[in-house]
């Protein structure tokens, strides 16, 4: 199996994972270990074929997908039942970048479904033994997700906040502010030795830029374009003017590149290949 | 030593990007040329914004072979006119490829892109998947359309050749005498795959286009057919995966190669293309890729043997 054939495989299982979020989990033997921060392009029989971020894999080959319902094709998803069939390519695009060194100061932001490969990056940094910060934004407190499983590893230097606009859960304000303020008071030693990933709105990511640059963090963000092919050939998923491509160039690009990219947080292309207003 | 020239255009390598494969941003188009491509086609415009069909429209059906129905899915010509500007900016050849539902829509289209730069038109009256096939399978179709069109423009005119055909080499022959610049051989062959799972055909579409290694072998031996019969340039097209096909066609008669489906394992495979041609040019003493074209034509081949 090349990794853009598709495979169809039966929902295992399906699991609420808040108001609008379910997780999907199936199982592939044979394809390719996937990374945290890869993709697959998903399909419906007879619905369409997006591109999800992977939420959580095992090396039993235990597969998940965190699908919001936000339009028709992720209803239709929605709609499925456990032994349903759904096609999977993919593991497809690059990874986030893990550091070498344990002593980093890693952050994880995210927001919204964003949280999907930002979950199956800080289980394997949990596995791997490193100490991190996630802080998870949300409007309302029914779109937090994975608090249970996430504060089951609460513990000193490993550390969840949770953010939401209107205060219902956590802290109120933005993800930003309060990673903001958590950076606030680290030395310039520290700040070098910081990395952030990050997924979520881009405008969210696009406001997380600004403040690593201003403070002069690494960081990672993870992109999602509308595609076809998932591998290089349809040019959709096109960022002007460096000509990346998120799905091989991507969806994981480092903080330089993403202060050159015009369209980081502004522009995407829609079906037809125009640019369009994210 | 890989420069060369076809009608009016200079490339710097004879390898062009073919249509329909990343040809919708400037900013990706400006990237292949930068890793070694020598002109540019872009994926095929027409004369208004169209979505093409959903997902999935593109996938690998064997290692490094694809089949796609895209259903020329494009911004239209208007918006497009923005991207052929910016691309302008940097100077290599550009060839923008047309289509239309009608013989007027498709000059209007393409005298649009010249106006706005285009160096050439490739006209796309083969897309297996879409209604222009209907075209590209009609020898006085085909011969109408690029008289037309080659009255009303000043930029070279390629014209993409459709395999789906019982004798291609009638269909490039009305093209060339309708004034054709060029052929490309070859368009995607009508394929289709099915999900023995579901039992369903895979594409939205049902069926489409095959593309890649699988069907270079086909496309070599079209344009090794074409080259006995045609007095215009042939710019070979299918499934060139590295340095070794692109030699091939060229050896069969193609001027030079377009590229397309090989960009699936990134960009650097340009580069890799380049470096080998080079090695093989400078191993073998020759002072241009073109002194090449057509060597596999003095070979004499053996005929259809009597019955006994």
């Amino acid at each position: 199996m090349t990794k853009n054939m598709i495979e169809t495989v039966k929902i295992k299982a399906i699991i609420d994972e808040c108001d609008a979020v379910k997780t999907f989990e199936f199982e592939r033997k044979d394809a390719r270990t996937p990374k945290p921060g890869q993709f697959v392009m998903m399909w419906i029989p007879g619905v369409d074929e997006i591109p999800m971020s992977i939420s959580s894999y095992n090396n039993n080959g235990e597969w998940a997908i965190s699908v919001k319902n936000v339009g028709d094709c992720t209803n239709s998803i929605h709609n499925l039942k456990v032994g349903d069939y759904i096609g999977i390519r993919g593991p497809l695009g690059n990874f986030f970048q893990i550091p070498q060194e344990t002593n980093k100061n890693i952050f994880l932001v995210g927001g919204g479904i964003g949280m999907a490969p930002l979950r199956f990056l800080a289980s394997e940094l949990i596995k791997m033994g490193y100490k991190f910060k996630f802080i998870e934004g949300a409007k309302v407190k029914d779109e937090i997700l994975f608090a249970k499983e996430f504060l089951e590893h609460q513990q000193k230097d490993l550390e969840f906040y949770f953010c939401t606009d209107d205060g219902s859960y956590g802290e109120k304000g933005f993800a930003t502010e309060f990673f903001e303020h958590l950076i606030d008071d680290l030395s310039e030693k520290d700040l070098r030795d910081s990395v952030v990933f990050s997924c979520g709105p881009e405008i969210m990511m696009y406001k997380i830029l600004q403040i690593c640059k201003k403070k002069k963090v690494e960081m990672y963000a993870s992109l999602e374009r509308i595609m076809r092919c998932g591998c290089g050939l349809c040019g959709l998923c096109v960022l002007d003017p460096l000509g990346l491509l998120v799905c091989n160039d991507g969806p994981v690009f480092n903080s330089h590149i993403l202060a050159k990219m015009e369209d980081f947080g502004k522009f995407k292309r829609d079906f037809s290949g125009k640019k369009i207003k994210l | 030593m890989l420069e060369l020239n076809i009608s009016e255009l200079k490339l710097n390598s004879p390898l062009i990007l073919a249509s329909g494969i990343l040809g919708v941003s400037y900013s990706t188009m400006k990237r292949l040329v930068d890793e070694g491509l020598g002109a540019i086609t872009t994926k095929s415009i027409g004369p208004k914004p169209r979505k093409g069909y959903k997902n999935p429209s593109i996938v690998e059906v064997y290692p490094g072979t694809f089949l796609n129905s895209v259903g020329l899915g494009n911004p239209g010509i208007d918006n497009f006119i923005t991207e052929i500007k910016e691309i302008k900016k940097f100077k290599f050849p550009l060839i923008v490829s047309v289509f239309g539902n009608t013989v007027e829509s498709y000059i209007k289209v393409a005298l649009k892109a010249e106006q706005a730069g285009a160096d050439a038109v490739e006209i796309n009256i083969s897309c297996p998947h879409a209604e222009v096939a209907s075209i590209g399978i009609d020898k006085n179709r085909t011969y109408a359309i690029v008289e037309s069109m080659k009255k009303e423009l000043k930029v070279p005119l390629f014209v993409k050749l459709n395999p789906n055909v019982t004798n291609l080499g009638e269909i490039a022959l009305a093209a060339q005498k309708g004034g054709a610049d060029a052929v490309v051989a070859i368009n995607t062959i009508a394929a289709m795959k099915v999900d023995i799972n579901t039992k369903r055909p895979i594409l939205s579409h049902g069926s489409g286009g095959l593309s890649g290694k699988a069907i270079h072998p086909i496309a070599v031996k079209m344009v090794y057919d074409l080259y006995k019969i045609l007095e215009i340039p042939i710019i070979g097209c299918g499934g060139a995966s590295n340095w070794q096909d692109i030699i091939e066609f060229i050896l069969v008669g193609a001027s030079a190669v377009q590229v397309g489906t090989v960009l699936h394992q990134g960009f650097d495979t340009i580069t890799d293309i380049i470096n080998g041609l080079k090695k093989f040019l400078l191993d073998n003493n020759y002072n241009s890729i073109s002194e090449l074209k057509g060597l596999a034509h003095e070979f004499k081949t053996q005929e259809v043997p009597d019955f006994d």
